[in-house]
C-alpha cells in the first residue's frame, strides 16, 4: 500500500536475493549448510531490526546475525564446558 | 444508559434525492400506522470556493447569468482547519442537484486547477439535508416536511431499534437451478417476498402481482442474496421484455428507471483487486444484497443502523461501502459541527524530507516471529482499540500535528519528533472519541446480567460494526486520498504504538513473564516459574494503570501452535491456531477463516481441530499426531477412490485481473473459456469457482469445470486434491514434523509429470481471452 521506502523485510529479501549469487559459487555441501544459517540468522530479528529502523540496512543485518551466532555459541557444550 | 425517550411521531427512514433535481424526499415511518409517508422538500445546497479576491469575484462574474448556476454569493469565512483567520469565499449554488459536480469541476478548470479550492463538492444534498437539520437515518422524529425534528441526537447509545420490516427477496427462472448460468431469455417463473411466493404460468402476471404484493406488504428491507448482480437486474429485464414500464413496474416506493444507478466496477484495496456489482436504488426502500455487502455479514442491521445513524449515510449506502466511508462521513460530520467545510480534493502535500528521514519514519507497528511449534501456559494481552485510543489520546490529527500555535507542547511522537497541538482538539480526536466510548458503553451493558438474548445480539453487532470503523481510521490516515488525513499522524501513530509494546516487554518480564510473541497491539506471554505464574488480570490492570490504556486480559491457551512459512521455515506472525482454557478455538491464517478453501480441506481441518480438542496441553497434542495422520489417510483414501461429492471441490478464485490480461494457461483461465463459451462473463475482482478434472490437460474443456457447469457426474483429478490435502495437513501439522512429501509418498501421488506439448484442437486461442472486454 502506496508506501514510500521499503521496509525492512522487504529490504531484507531483496538482499538476500543478491546474496544467492554468492551461495552458487560455494562449492561444498557444509558451505552451503553455512550459509543457510546465515540466511536464517538474518531473518530472525525483523521486528527488532524494524524497531531500531536503521538507515544502514547491513548494520541490521549484521547484528541479527551476530546476536544468533552469539547465542549459539552461549549454548554450545564447549561454552558452557569453559564457564564452569 | 437509560431513560424514556420524548415522544415521536415516527422514524425518519431515508432522504433521497427528487427526480426534478430541486428537493430531496424524506422517508417518513409513521409510528400510529406503520405507513411510510413519502414528503419532497426544496433543498439546493451550495458548495464553497475560495481562493485570491480578484479572481474570486472574476468567477462570480462569469458564473452570473449561467443557466448551470442558481445563485452566487461573495463573502468570507473560515472554511479548512487550517485557516488561521477569515478567507474571501464565494458560495455558489447549482440550478439543478445533480449539476453540482459538473458545476464544480468547470470551476476547478477555470482556475487552472491551482487558483481555487473547493469545498462540499462531494457531499450529497441528502447527507447536507440531515447535517443542515440536525437530522439522521432512523431518527424518531416528530414535524412534518421543512419542520422534520429529530427528538433525540443521533449519538444517544440507549436507543429503540425503529421498527423494520424485513423480507427475504429471490427470484426463480423457470426450469433453472439458482446458482447455474442462466440462458439469456430465462423467464422468471416466481418471486418469493418474505413468506409468500408469486408465482404463474405468465411472466408478465408474475411481475405485476410481485408490484402489488410488495404494495401490500409494504416491506422496509429486501434481503437477497446476489440481487445486485442478479435478481434486479433479472427483473428489469424482464419487466422490459414484457413490456413493462418503469412507471408500471416499481419495486420501491416511488418509480425508478431500470437502469443501474452505478455501474459494477473493479477496484483496489489493501492490494487485493475486488468487484463491486451495480446498483439499483429503490427510492423508499432498502435493499440489501448480502453478497455486496462487506458489513452485513458482521453487523446485520443493528450494526448497520448504528453506523447510518453515525455517518448519516443512507442504510443502502452504507450496506455496499467500506467502513473507511462510514468513517469518512463521520469526520465529515463532525467537520461542518466544528462550522468549518469538507475539501474536495486533498490538497495537503507531505512535507519534504530526506531518505534518512524516511526510513526511520516509515514503519509499521512491532511484529515478532513467532516460535514454530506447541507451546503451552500461554497468556494472551490485547490493547483493545489501540491506535484510536492513541490518536485520542495524544490529539493526533491532520491540522493538530506540527501546529504553529505550540512550538513548545510536550506531547511529541517518539524518535520522530512530530509534536501536537496543546490547545485545540483535533478532528479526529473529536470524531473518535464518542466511538470509542460508544464501544465501551456496548460492550459494558452486554456484561449486565439478564440480558435478552435479542438485546445482546443487537449490542454485540454493533460493537463489531465499530470495531471495523475504529479499526479503518487508523488506515485512512495514511492513504493518499483520505479526505482529512496526513501521512504524519500515521506515522506518528505507528512510533507511539512500537514504543508502548517495547515498554510493555520491560513491565511484561518484571512481572514474571516470558515474551514468546508480539503483534503490534497484542502479547503472548509465557510464565518464567511455571510453579509460580503471575495473576493475569492484574497485570492486564496495572499495565492499564501505567500506560493509561486499556490492555485486557484475552485467556490463557491450552495449547497453541505456531505455524512456519514455506519458504524459509520461520514463523510466520499470523498464522496460528490455539485453543483457550475456556474452550474455544482462535484461528489465524489456516484454511477454515478463508472463504476460498474447498469443503473438503476446511473438512479435515474441522476434524483435525475437533481431534486435539481433547489435548489438555502441548504434551497432549503431539500424542494425538499419529489419530490426525490416521484421519488424513481416511480422506486421502476416499478422494483416491473418487467418491468424494465434486460440490466439495469447488475451488474459488478471486481474478487480480480482466480475464483478457492472462497471459499464461492456469486453472482459472480454463474455467473463464468455459464460461465464455457459455455467454458469462467475469471482471478483475470478481470470484471464478472451478473443479480440477486433469490437472495435467492443455484443453480448456478438460482441465477443470467451472462451478456453474457442474452437473455432478464429473470425474475429478484425486492426484491434484490429494495434494492439496498433502498441503493442507502440511500447514496444520509441519510443527509437529509432517511433511508434504512424506504424505504424497505415502498416498501413492506420483510427482507431476512434465507437461505433454500442445496437442488440444484449441490450442491457439485458449491462453488468453482476446474477444473478452476487461469490464
Amino acid at each position: 500500500m502506496g508506501r514510500t521506502a521499503p521496509t525492512y523485510r522487504q529490504a531484507l529479501e531483496e538482499r538476500l536475493k543478491r546474496w544467492d549469487e554468492f551461495a552458487r559459487l560455494l562449492t561444498t555441501p557444509e558451505d552451503r549448510a553455512a550459509f543457510d544459517l546465515v540466511r536464517t540468522a538474518a531473518r530472525r530479528y525483523v521486528a527488532q531490526a524494524t524497531y531500531v529502523g536503521s538507515p544502514d540496512l547491513l548494520e541490521s543485518i549484521l547484528l541479527s546475525v551476530l546476536t544468533d551466532l552469539a547465542g549459539k555459541l552461549a549454548s554450545s557444550p564447549a561454552a558452557r564446558g569453559s564457564s564452569r | 444508559m437509560g431513560g424514556p425517550s420524548p415522544p415521536h411521531d415516527g422514524w425518519l427512514l431515508d432522504i433521497t434525492e427528487s427526480s426534478d433535481g430541486r428537493s430531496v424526499v424524506l422517508w417518513v415511518k409513521e409510528r400510529q400506522s406503520g405507513r411510510v409517508r413519502r414528503t419532497a422538500v426544496e433543498f439546493r445546497p451550495p458548495f464553497f470556493v475560495t481562493g485570491p479576491r480578484a479572481e474570486l469575484s472574476a468567477l462570480a462574474g462569469r458564473l452570473r447569468g449561467l443557466p448551470v448556476v442558481a445563485s452566487v454569493e461573495l463573502g468570507s469565512g473560515r472554511l479548512s482547519l487550517f485557516d488561521a483567520r477569515p478567507r474571501p469565499q464565494l458560495s455558489v449554488v447549482p440550478a439543478e442537484n445533480p449539476g453540482r459536480r459538473a458545476l464544480a469541476r468547470t470551476i476547478d478548470a477555470l482556475g487552472r486547477y491551482e487558483a481555487f479550492t473547493l469545498y462540499d463538492v462531494d457531499l450529497s444534498p441528502p447527507q447536507l439535508y440531515h447535517l443542515a437539520h440536525d437530522l439522521y437515518p432512523f431518527a424518531p422524529v416528530t414535524g412534518k416536511g421543512a419542520e422534520l425534528r429529530a427528538t433525540e441526537p443521533a449519538e444517544t447509545i440507549d436507543y429503540a431499534m425503529p421498527p423494520l420490516s424485513v423480507a427475504r427477496f429471490e427470484i426463480a427462472l423457470k426450469g433453472e437451478r439458482r446458482g447455474r448460468l442462466p440462458p439469456p431469455d430465462g423467464r422468471i417463473g416466481s418471486v418469493r417476498v418474505g413468506d409468500l411466493t408469486v408465482e404463474g404460468e405468465d411472466e408478465a402476471s408474475v411481475l405485476r402481482a410481485l408490484v402489488d404484493e410488495l404494495a401490500r406488504s409494504e416491506p422496509d428491507v429486501l434481503l437477497s442474496r446476489g440481487g445486485d448482480a442478479f435478481d434486479l437486474p433479472w427483473l428489469y429485464r424482464r419487466a422490459l421484455a414484457c413490456g413493462l414500464t418503469p412507471k408500471e413496474f416499481v419495486l420501491g416506493r416511488e418509480p425508478a428507471p431500470f437502469r443501474a444507478a452505478r455501474p459494477a466496477r473493479s477496484f483496489e484495496s489493501y492490494g487485493r483487486v475486488l468487484y463491486r456489482s451495480a446498483l439499483y436504488p429503490l427510492p423508499g426502500r432498502f435493499h440489501i444484497d448480502r453478497q455486496n455487502s462487506f458489513l452485513f455479514d458482521d453487523s446485520e442491521l443493528a450494526g448497520l443502523v448504528d453506523a447510518a445513524r453515525l455517518s448519516r449515510l443512507s442504510l443502502q449506502t452504507v450496506v455496499r461501502q467500506s467502513p473507511g466511508t462510514c468513517f469518512t462521513a463521520m469526520e465529515m460530520a463532525e467537520a461542518l459541527r466544528l462550522g468549518v467545510r469538507v475539501p474536495w480534493k486533498k490538497n495537503r502535500p507531505e512535507e519534504f524530507r530526506t531518505g534518512e528521514e524516511l526510513v526511520a519514519a516509515d514503519r509499521g507497528g512491532v511484529i515478532f516471529l513467532p516460535p514454530v511449534g506447541v507451546h503451552d501456559r500461554i497468556d494472551e494481552f490485547d490493547f483493545a482499540s489501540l491506535y484510536p485510543h492513541i490518536m485520542v489520546r495524544k490529539n493526533l490529527s491532520a491540522e493538530t500535528l506540527e501546529c504553529r500555535c505550540c512550538p513548545k507542547s510536550p506531547i511529541r511522537a517518539p524518535g520522530l519528533g512530530y509534536r501536537s497541538c496543546t490547545r485545540r482538539r483535533g478532528l479526529i480526536p473529536r470524531t473518535l472519541a464518542p466511538l470509542l466510548e460508544r464501544r465501551l458503553a456496548y460492550k459494558a451493558a452486554l456484561k449486565q446480567p439478564g440480558l435478552p438474548p435479542a438485546r445482546a445480539e443487537e449490542l454485540s453487532r454493533r460493537v463489531k460494526m465499530l470495531k471495523w470503523i475504529l479499526v479503518t481510521a487508523f488506515g485512512y490516515q495514511g492513504y493518499r486520498n483520505a479526505r482529512f488525513g496526513r501521512i504524519e499522524c500515521h506515522e506518528a501513530i505507528n512510533a507511539y504504538a512500537r514504543e508502548l509494546l517495547a515498554a510493555l516487554l520491560a513491565e511484561a518480564e518484571r512481572a514474571g513473564y516470558r515474551v514468546v510473541h508480539g503483534i503490534v497491539d497484542s502479547l503472548w506471554l509465557r510464565p518464567i516459574d511455571p510453579d509460580r505464574p503471575p495473576e493475569p488480570e492484574e497485570f492486564a490492570r496495572n499495565a492499564s494503570e501505567r500506560f493509561d490504556l486499556p490492555l485486557s486480559y484475552e485467556g490463557r491457551y491450552r495449547w497453541i501452535v505456531f505455524l512456519p512459512a514455506v519458504t524459509h521455515g520461520l514463523g510466520v506472525p499470523n498464522r496460528y491456531y490455539g485453543l483457550y482454557e475456556h474452550g474455544e478455538y482462535k484461528l489465524r491464517g489456516i484454511g477454515g477463516r478463508r472463504h476460498d478453501t474447498p469443503g473438503l480441506l476446511r473438512r479435515f481441518e474441522l476434524e483435525v481441530l475437533d481431534l486435539f480438542r481433547r489435548a489438555p496441553d502441548a504434551e497432549g497434542v503431539r500424542a494425538l499426531l499419529p489419530r490426525a495422520l490416521a484421519r488424513a489417510d481416511l480422506f486421502a483414501a476416499k478422494v483416491r477412490e473418487l467418491s468424494w461429492p465434486v460440490d466439495e471441490l469447488v475451488i474459488s478464485h478471486r481474478l487480480g485481473q480482466p480475464p483478457s490480461a492472462f497471459v499464461t494457461f492456469t486453472d482459472s483461465v480454463a474455467a473463464l473459456r468455459q464460461l465464455h463459451d457459455a455467454g458469462a462473463v467475469r471482471s478483475a475482482g470478481e470470484i471464478v469457482r472451478f473443479v480440477l478434472l486433469d490437472r495435467k490437460s492443455r484443453s480448456f474443456r478438460d482441465r477443470v469445470r467451472a462451478a456453474e457447469l457442474l452437473d455432478g457426474s464429473e470425474r475429478y483429478d484425486a492426484d491434484a486434491y490429494l495434494e492439496l490435502l498433502a498441503r493442507e495437513a502440511e500447514t496444520l501439522l509441519a510443527p509437529l514434523g509432517v511433511r508434504r512429501a512424506e504424505l504424497l509418498e505415502r498416498w501413492g501421488v506420483a510427482e507431476p509429470l512434465p507437461r505433454a506439448p500442445y496437442r488440444s484442437p484449441e490450442r491457439r486461442a485458449q491462453r488468453s481471452l482476446p474477444g473478452v472486454p476487461s469490464g
